[in-house]
């Protein structure tokens, strides 16, 4: 029996802590792939320590993990106090509301705060940006409260109520007594809720998500925007170290607890003291040097002799100076010194859409797709712009000016253009199925195929099979595709936009519909992908423009942004990392010439002709599709 | 004073006099630690007036009076030695470093706790924590020092010793002790005035031997100590009726024929034979008690408690005379007939009504 028991704990170790094991052990392997341990190297530490965004991030979220837990700490530790004086009827029920936020989803909690700070800041104060770095410390001060006071409470009941009396007796004023006894009563408490606090802050996503801004952003955040490439290795030196430092956290913490349970020795208890009281001094002084630290940090960080220009982008759709390409947002910057660029992204013209319609963010420049932008269009989500500030839109090829969603070209200045195709493995898929559409329904690839996860592609691409107009308004139409793509449901082995990227490049799946320019990217990691557009079908031929949004602050610069892009020896440069065409006049001049002479980047024109473009649809009809696809995907 | 709306203390008057050992006594829930805490200042009287050298110190909080408290399970500061135990005070009131150590060692050296400064609390014994107890009250030299039954957590022995060591310390202080117990025989032993409450209310004030000896009612005569307690006629001074006989007695003073309690202490009654007895009985219950037996004697169906040296057989007739100094009488009162009555008695009673301990609140 005992031999089963020690089995079962064993196996339920393992069980546990595998996949930490994988993590820290990847972490010291010289390849990149997880399966297979080339050798031990330290070069993923090297490599965290010398990139400064990374650092920056972690800064960031230890900023706020500190912050937070000290703050909850103090306000914890008073309300406790508080409840505790409380009747034993009231005190009850106060305890069990403080517990309720604990329970409660964080899904729930995130988007209900950071819908109560976005009617606060923009409808009660008028900001124009109210998610930030405040609100992102009140939304973790929040959710750490609790666990301080779920500590703190017992401590306080277990002590003797006649210690404050017998304080207050020698000559302590009530708060005197809470200083000088209460305190070291529940200290053990104050310090495992302030633990737990802390690691709960520090890898807190989902609330974080909703309540934070794009200036200040925490690792876990950024993390989740990772997953369009495979995740780095020098991320899972950092995560060891994360791990070892919550590791060692909790084992502190273990061991106070014992301490306290335990009864030592009377010479030890004396040394201890001292210790203790060394202990104490020194952990003041960094207290106080972090939060010193911390307010130089926000003050260096708020200070606002520079514009700040406010990006969003779509993911690795900008040149960033990784593989020899240029990193334009620096050759920008070092252009327009008194600019600072603040770069964030977004997976779908969807997301965009919520994102800014959701309020509360500052955004000066996006870059959305067509339909999209007639769209935004219609519902005055996009200033217009000023053409002064944009001579270089000269450079722009006539084809790509007043295009049907935008006719006047008031809103927009194209910024790639591009098409969808089926990318594929070829060491898995058979040559001859290889014809149209119809491969995404083929049932002998059933679970190895990858569906668009936004509902405009995912219809665009029932309707090109079936030779249905993209920009029909027609419901029945729309009942059919969403029919086909019932039917498709069974085979899908998930829907995805960004999550393509590491599926197709590690065989995971084998087909999927995706734009042309990710397609060579892929390729460019896997050899066995490659990229068709349908024969004797249409497909949809597609301009990513740079728009300005109704939220932007800082226009001028924005435009300056746009204009910077119309070079066409920096947008050739662009192309050569996010592989699309470029829609300015000379630029394949600057594009290396694999891409300028690719046909999947350029298709001949024959086949050019056959591509059709989203073009704008009512508000009804958007949303039409929208339930449609949703009903596919829950079915 | 009242508690959601009850009244737990009524009229109480009392003064305490300079370098005076007062002790507050009686039963749990009768109010002793209630006034003891309206004299620290931890409770604030609905009505009435604390008087502090002439001065209304209602309103005065308890770290600005000049009083200090012995608590009733020590309440010793776990996180301090014994030396900052007993230096809490005096640091709080923030005096020089060398007045403290100076007198924190005086402290140690009465309580006789030299050697032990640096011992953790939970490392001493009962009867040294209560020693810190005190020290730590005393050293900031109170006027008044309060005792919440600061030895009912001690085993017989150690509470011997001490009750004499707090006796001896309240000598050689001069300082104003006043002491909350359940224990009457502590009470007597120590105390300078005895204050006997029971429900919320002083029965008697007076020196230990006036109230073992002058109870003022059934209450008193039974909490202190034993009494067989009687129901009389005064026929006049000097002389009164019971069990169909006229006795002589001390007392004088009360109202022709006024109906009374008479207390007859059991110690106080002694053997004769029973022809020469004012009164004869019948032996129901003897009780080995060390010093002497109990006796329980049946009387005309009245029991009676009996402590003598003399042993009789269970079944035994016996006598009994009644000297005029062994008779007390006493008013009624509300406690008439509700004390004194051996009908019931048990050789465990002693032990139940002393184990009935007293968490007051």
């Amino acid at each position: 029996m005992k031999k089963t028991n020690r089995l079962f704990t064993v196996l339920i170790f393992i069980f546990l802590y595998i996949p930490m094991a994988v993590l820290i052990v990847g972490s010291f392997n010289t390849g990149k792939n997880l399966a297979v341990f080339e050798g031990f190297t330290l070069n993923q530490y090297r490599e965290l320590f010398r990139d400064q965004d990374l650092l920056a991030l972690l800064g960031n979220s230890l900023l706020i993990a500190i912050l937070s837990t000290a703050i909850a700490t103090a306000f914890g530790t008073l309300s406790a106090v508080g409840i505790y004086r409380m009747k034993p009827k009231l005190r009850k029920a106060v305890m069990s509301l403080t517990n309720i936020p604990m329970t409660n989803p964080d899904i729930v909690t995130g988007i209900s705060l950071s819908l109560l700070f976005v009617f606060i800041g923009t409808g009660l104060l008028g900001q124009r940006q109210s998610l930030n770095f405040w609100t992102l410390l009140l939304a973790h001060i929040t959710f750490n409260l609790p666990y301080v006071i779920l500590n703190v409470m017992p401590k306080l009941q277990q002590m003797n109520p006649a210690l404050q009396d017998a304080a207050m007796d020698l000559g302590c004023t009530p708060l005197q007594s809470f200083f000088k006894v209460t305190i070291h009563e529940i200290m053990p408490g104050i310090i495992s809720g302030a633990i737990m606090a802390f690691t709960m802050s520090l890898d807190d996503f989902v609330i974080s998500y909703f309540v934070t801004g794009s200036q200040f952003v925490t690792l876990p955040v950024k993390i989740y925007s990772f997953t369009k490439k495979p995740i780095h290795p020098k991320i899972y030196a950092m995560f060891t170290l994360l791990f070892l430092l919550i590791f060692v956290l909790m084992v502190t913490m273990n061991l106070l607890q014992l301490r306290g349970e335990k009864q030592k020795a009377e010479k030890r208890a004396k040394d201890e003291s001292k210790a203790m009281r060394t202990f104490k001094r020194v952990a003041a002084a960094a207290c106080a040097f972090i939060l010193l630290l911390g307010s130089v940090l926000l003050i260096a960080t708020t200070r606002q002799d520079k514009v700040t220009l406010n990006v969003m982008n779509w993911g690795q759709n900008i040149a960033d100076g990784s593989d020899g390409t240029m990193d334009l947002i620096a050759a920008f910057e070092e252009a327009y010194p008194y600019i600072d660029v603040n770069y964030s992204e977004y997976a779908s013209n969807e997301e965009l859409y919520s994102k800014l319609s959701g309020g509360g963010l500052v955004v000066d420049l996006i870059i959305p797709s067509d339909y999209m932008i007639a769209r935004m269009i219609s519902e005055d989500m996009l200033l217009p712009l000023d053409f002064e500030n944009i001579p270089n839109y000269e450079n722009v090829i006539e084809t790509y000016k007043n295009q049907a969603y935008d006719p006047e070209n008031k809103y927009s200045v194209p910024y790639t253009w591009g098409t969808v195709g089926i990318i594929y493995n070829s060491k898995y898929v058979d040559e001859a199925d290889v014809t149209g559409w119809e491969l995404l329904w083929n049932e002998k690839y059933k679970g190895q195929i990858l569906m668009f996860d936004n509902s405009r592609d995912a219809f665009g691409v029932a309707q090109y099979m079936l030779g249905l107009d993209v920009n029909t308004t027609d419901k029945a139409e729309l009942q059919k595709c969403a029919d086909v793509l019932s039917e498709q449901r069974p085979l899908v082995q998930q829907y995805v936009m960004d999550q393509v990227y590491s599926k197709m490049e590690e065989g995971n799946a084998w087909i999927a519909p995706y734009y042309a320019g990710d397609a060579m990217m892929m390729m460019e990691n896997n050899e066995d992908l490659r990229f068709y557009l349908p024969e004797d079908q249409a497909f949809n031929l597609f301009i990513d423009a740079m728009c300005i949004p109704a939220c932007c602050q800082e226009k001028e610069a924005a435009e300056l942004f746009i204009n910077f892009m119309c070079d066409p020896e920096i947008s050739g440069a662009n192309m050569d990392y996010i592989c699309y065409g470029s829609p300015i006049a000379g630029a394949d001049a600057y594009m290396e010439d694999y891409l300028a002479e690719s046909e999947i980047i350029y298709p001949p024109e024959e086949i050019l002709k056959r591509g059709q473009s989203y073009g704008f649809l009512p508000e009804e009809i958007t949303r039409y599709v929208e339930n449609l696809f949703l009903q596919v995907r829950l079915n | 004073m009242e508690f959601d709306g009850e009244r737990i203390l009524d009229g109480i008057n009392l003064y305490f006099n300079d370098h005076e050992f007062l002790t507050l006594l009686g039963p749990s829930g009768c109010g002793k630690t209630t006034t003891l805490r309206i004299i620290g200042g931890f409770l604030t009287p609905t009505s009435g007036r604390v008087l502090f050298d002439g001065k209304c110190i209602n309103d005065v909080p308890p770290y600005e009076r000049q009083i200090n408290t012995v608590f009733q399970r020590y309440a010793l500061f776990p996180h301090l030695n014994v030396y900052d135990n007993i230096a809490f005070g005096l640091k709080v009131a923030k005096l020089p470093k060398d007045e403290i150590h100076t007198r924190v060692q005086e402290m140690l050296e009465i309580v006789g706790l030299q050697g032990f400064e640096n011992r953790r609390i939970d490392k001493l014994s009962g009867g040294q924590q209560q020693r810190v107890a005190i020290a730590r009250a005393l050293v900031n030299r109170p006027k008044v020092l309060l005792l919440d039954e600061p030895l009912a957590a001690l085993d017989l022995r150690l509470r011997k010793d001490m009750q004499n060591e707090l006796k001896r310390i309240q000598q050689a202080m001069g300082i104003t002790f006043i002491y909350v117990t359940h224990d009457q025989e502590e009470a007597l032993s120590m105390s300078d005035t005895v204050v006997v409450m029971d429900k919320g209310r002083i029965q008697q004030i007076g020196k230990p031997e006036d109230i073992y000896n002058e109870p003022k009612n059934a209450f008193v005569a039974d909490f202190i100590g034993e009494s067989n307690i009687l129901d009389g006629v005064m026929n006049a001074d000097y002389k009164v009726k019971f069990f169909g006989r006229t006795f002589r007695c001390l007392d004088a003073g009360f109202q022709p024929n006024e109906p009374v309690d008479v207390v007859i202490r059991p110690e106080d009654i002694d053997f004769v034979d029973p022809e020469a007895g004012h009164l004869t009985g019948t032996v129901t219950s003897v009780t080995f008690k060390g010093l002497n037996y109990d006796i329980i004697v049946d009387f005309k169906g009245f029991k009676w408690l009996i402590q003598t040296t003399d042993h009789q057989p269970v079944g035994a007739t016996v006598g009994i005379r009644l000297n005029p100094e062994d008779i007390h009488v006493m008013h009624k009162s509300e406690y008439s007939g509700l004390f004194g009555d051996y009908s019931s008695y048990s050789a465990e009673y002693d032990e139940l009504t002393e184990d009935a301990d007293d968490e007051e609140e």
